[in-house]
């Protein structure tokens, strides 16, 4: 049984086309991001799922029942907002309640459902107050409860972290996590910030202009992007621009490597002009001096540069490294227990080619 | 401030401690409430129902049209203009009164009116009963010129402050259209509505000049106190005249109060 | 992007079109109507009873308005009202401005107050104001002779207006750090006023001004008890004379108010390049 799909849907306002043709299983329990920016239909995805928006075309089916005709007030799903969806003049407690009354839940039990979802987001001392006294993490975790109070079968955030501070972010971004695993709940979470998709997803999948680019697990989307969108949107990228000499490699600087199997390769023709998109950390620095990581490199190819500067970040130092012929430095993750050079030093870079992926210029 | 201060207590605070002080100490000297006691009774309370009555009546008018007119203004979202027609517009119209709006009834719902003619032609008598433009309703439709325009106003940025989101998680969480109104719409717009409503009562209850225009007849409260200030009721009575003045501040400083804690309140919600 | 559905009326239907649009149609007429009423009135000289279908055309002409405008009386009351209209904004202006940017550099829990304050105007309506005034003009008999004795007041009675308006405009800016800004690059308190903060709150003030103007040109109620003739007097007395030139004064009166407006629309249109204020101390 799936918990929610989406098949073939497809939603156009006048002339923008904000999903092409939708199709995205979930599985009971899961938890699913949507990831990408601004424009790319991930909240129009949930705005369909939700009965907000009509599709045009396809079908949506919860639990496999076809809901697509019904209307928003009819379906079963919790939403939380991005931001302000507490009704003002109601307390914590009526908020929470909201869904239940006009479910027409009978009084005593509501209270206690209510207590014990307010509980759930350790808000119970609470529960009189109205929104305005409460802070924007306090505000979305009512909103949270009363979402969840009406034993949803489907979940769905629209950017729920989006308003709010750094700080607060974090730490409610894994109490919705914590949450969702302990309900067993289906959800579906929208969001344009990467980390967070990746840290608490089961799946992701990353969206651009209407369509499902990629959908897979976390470390896949991130280890294995299957284009040159995904690589960059997730994660940071490095760029390399190279030449193809033959279908198999591309020239950078000098240096051939050989690109057949890596993502984006397919469509290049030769003597196109291309970028090598590969990862910080799949970067490594070789200074010649004895370090544990270089024997394990020594077969990649190599780069030669100077270090333009180091910037130590705790668990990490990022070195920006100037490759010799190329505009523009490159970032290069080490280990912040090892040593780098000092500013001026010449490096040799070796790459892991394998987790390149190609862009076309 | 200083400045501001000394000039609001020059040119307002002191004329109006005048009026009290006109209104407590009779010409010989003597302290008394008994002149506003008096104003309050016979032909002036006659007065002051008239004014009441029509300003309640006027306010609620307004108050009804102004924020439908508002709402709909908010919902219809082609053509683009219409929002902004209807903005600048009532910022004319709010404005818009006096002399020059009593001469436009008068030609357009007086005996010799254009809109009598037309509705006569149509078989309707307006002034076949016992409608005359200077009574409540005549005058309700008069000041219904400003009044709904300034509701408007008033009303826009309460409506524009219904968060879309709060429609949705309505829906979201089993709540029709109905069920939205009545249990989120309304209690968050009535802190304006009400505050909509003292605010068009002040203004109505205040007006001089419309009535002045239309009518000779003394029928509210501002346009007694004027004839009481022209000496045109009775020279030794102009005592009465500044005990409804009096009366006229004290009601109004009510309608205020009421209005800036109601607008507090609101804004509150509008975070 | 989602915000592109605009305002969700999910199941509206058809029906949810036509009463907001009817509705407006009808408050349309209800403004227009009254306006055309005085235009056949003051240009049409047909009386109301002979006026039918054949006679709807006739006799059509701008004669009598013209006349009225001919008036010596009505130059000089309209005269007096511009110059009172001019000094009242003037008054308003440096009475505010500087109040309002102090209140919102120095004391900001004031600003509640003031608020307060600027509703004090409703609290006394024009018509007991000037009952308060009259006990008063004994004792200043040459202040209150003069015509132009009515700017302040008139100040007094727009105060709510002109006040929420620039204090609108002062709180769009971040003047503090503009006035920091300035200050650091070494301007005094009136540069910095004439080339920082007047620049940027110029729609505030344009809309202060023509608020005031409005105010101004329609006040009745005070200049008639205190006999002074301004515009809207003379229109009175002149509709008694002439009914048919009187109502083409108002019908002008109430046309040029609403271009004063529509200019003002026009002028306070949020420009396309985008607000952030404009900091220029060369």
């Amino acid at each position: 049984m799936t918990a929610l799909v989406f098949a073939g849907v497809r939603k156009t306002f006048g002339s923008t086309i904000a999903l092409e043709s939708l199709d995205l299983q979930l599985a009971p329990g899961e938890f699913v991001s949507l990831l990408g920016p601004s424009g790319c239909g991930k909240t129009t995805a949930l705005r369909v799922a939700a009965g907000f928006e009509k599709p045009d075309l396809g079908a949506v089916s919860v639990n496999d029942r076809d809901i697509t005709h019904l209307p928003a007030h009819k379906r079963n799903m919790g939403m939380v907002f991005q931001s302000y969806s507490l009704f003002p003049n109601l307390t914590v407690h009526d908020n929470v309640e909201f869904g239940m009354r006009t479910r027409k839940v009978e009084s005593a039990e509501r209270k206690r459902r209510a207590n014990e979802v307010l509980e759930l987001v350790q808000l119970g001392p609470l529960a009189d107050r109205f929104p305005h006294q409460l802070s924007g993490g306090q505000q979305q975790r009512v909103a949270l409860a009363r979402a969840l109070a009406v034993r949803p079968e489907v979940l769905l955030l629209d950017e729920p972290l989006s308003a709010l501070d750094a700080k607060v972010r974090g730490s409610l971004r894994d109490e919705i996590r914590r949450l969702q695993l302990s309900l067993g709940i289906t959800t579906l979470f929208v969001t344009h910030d990467q980390e967070e998709a990746l840290a608490i997803s089961d799946r992701v999948g990353v969206m651009s202009n209407g369509r499902l680019e990629q959908l897979g697990s976390p470390r896949d989307v991130y280890r294995q992007p299957s284009s040159a969108f995904v690589a960059r949107f997730v994660g940071s990228m490095n760029e390399l621009p190279a030449t193809v000499s033959d279908t198999h490699t591309a020239v950078v600087s000098g240096v051939t490597i050989p690109i057949a199997a890596n993502p984006g390769a397919a469509g290049v023709a030769n003597g196109a002009a291309v970028r090598l998109l590969i990862r910080p950390e799949d970067m490594h620095l070789d200074a010649g001096t004895a370090d544990a990581g270089t024997a394990e490199h020594r077969h990649l190819p190599v780069l030669p540069g100077t270090i333009v500067l180091n910037s130590f970040q705790g668990a990490t130092t990022v070195v920006s490294v100037q490759l010799d012929g190329m505009e523009t430095p490159v970032a290069v993750h080490t280990s912040g227990s090892e040593s780098t050079g000092l500013s001026g030093d010449r490096v040799a870079v070796r790459i892991d080619a394998t987790r390149m992926v190609i862009e076309p210029v | 401030m200083v400045p501001l201060l000394a000039f609001l207590g020059l040119f307002l605070i002191v004329p109006a401690i005048s009026v009290f002080q006109r209104a407590l100490i009779a010409n010989d000297g003597s302290f008394g409430f008994g002149a506003l006691g008096k104003a309050f009774s016979g032909q002036n309370f006659d007065a002051f129902v008239f004014s009441v009555r029509l300003s309640v009546q006027a306010a609620l008018v307004g108050v009804l049209v102004g924020t439908l007119l508002a709402y709909a203004a908010t919902t219809i979202t082609r053509p683009k203009w219409i929002r902004s027609l209807v903005t600048s517009f009532s910022g004319v119209a709010a404005n818009l009164g006096g002399i020059p709006l009593a001469f436009a009834f008068v030609a357009l719902l007086g005996r010799q009116g254009l809109l009598t003619k037309i509705m006569s032609a149509a078989g309707f008598e307006l002034y076949g009963g016992s409608f005359t433009l200077d009574s409540t309703w005549g005058l309700t439709t008069v000041y219904s010129y400003f009044n709904i325009p300034l509701m408007v106003l008033v009303t826009l940025p309460a409506i524009d402050g219904l968060r879309v989101s709060w429609r949705e998680a309505c829906a979201n969480l089993g709540g029709t259209s109905w069920t939205y109104w009545r249990r989120i719409g309304i209690p968050v717009l009535l802190p304006s509505l009400l505050g909509g409503f003292l605010l068009l009562f002040a203004n109505s209850f205040s007006a001089y000049a419309t009535a002045a225009a239309i009518s000779q007849k003394s029928l509210i409260v501002p346009l007694r106190i004027g004839f009481y200030l022209r000496g045109d009721i009775s020279a030794n009575e102009d005592q009465l005249g500044f005990s409804l003045a009096a009366w006229m501040i004290l009601i109004m400083t009510v309608s205020m109060g009421c209005y800036w804690m109601l607008r507090k309140r609101a804004e509150r919600w509008q975070q | 992007m989602a915000a592109m559905t605009g305002q969700p009326l999910p199941r509206l239907g058809r029906l949810g079109r036509v009463g907001p649009a009817s509705l407006t149609l009808l408050c349309a007429l209800f403004f227009v109507l009254p306006l055309l009423a005085m235009a056949r009135f003051s240009f049409q000289n047909v009386p109301m009873i002979r006026l039918g279908r054949s006679t709807l055309l006739e006799n059509w002409s701008a004669s009598s308005s013209l006349d009225a405008f001919g008036e010596a009386e009505f130059r000089r009351s309209l005269g007096l009202s511009v110059r009172l209209a001019l000094g009242t904004v003037a008054l308003t202006l440096s009475l505010l401005l500087p109040t309002t940017l102090w209140v919102h550099l120095r004391l900001p829990k004031a600003r509640a107050f003031v608020e307060f304050l600027t509703l004090l105007p409703y609290v006394i309506p024009s018509i007991a104001l000037v009952a308060g005034i009259l006990p008063l003009k004994p004792h200043a008999r040459w202040f209150l002779n003069s015509n132009y004795s009515l700017i302040p007041f008139y100040a007094v009675l727009a105060l709510p207006f002109t006040y929420r308006s620039l204090d609108a405009g002062i709180k769009a800016l971040d003047v503090k750090t503009l006035v920091d800004a300035s200050r650091s690059l070494g301007a005094g308190w009136g540069t910095t006023l004439r080339r920082v903060i007047i620049p940027n709150v110029r729609t505030s003030i344009i809309s202060a001004s023509f608020l005031t103007a409005a105010v101004v040109l329609g006040e009745y109620t005070m200049a008639r008890v205190l006999l002074k003739q301004t515009l809207p007097a003379f229109m009175e007395q002149y509709q008694d004379r002439e009914p048919q030139g009187g109502m083409g004064l108002a019908l002008s009166s109430m046309l040029l108010t609403t271009l004063l407006f529509a200019l003002l629309g026009v002028l306070t249109r949020p420009r396309r390049r985008t607000r952030t204020p404009r900091l220029e101390i060369s």
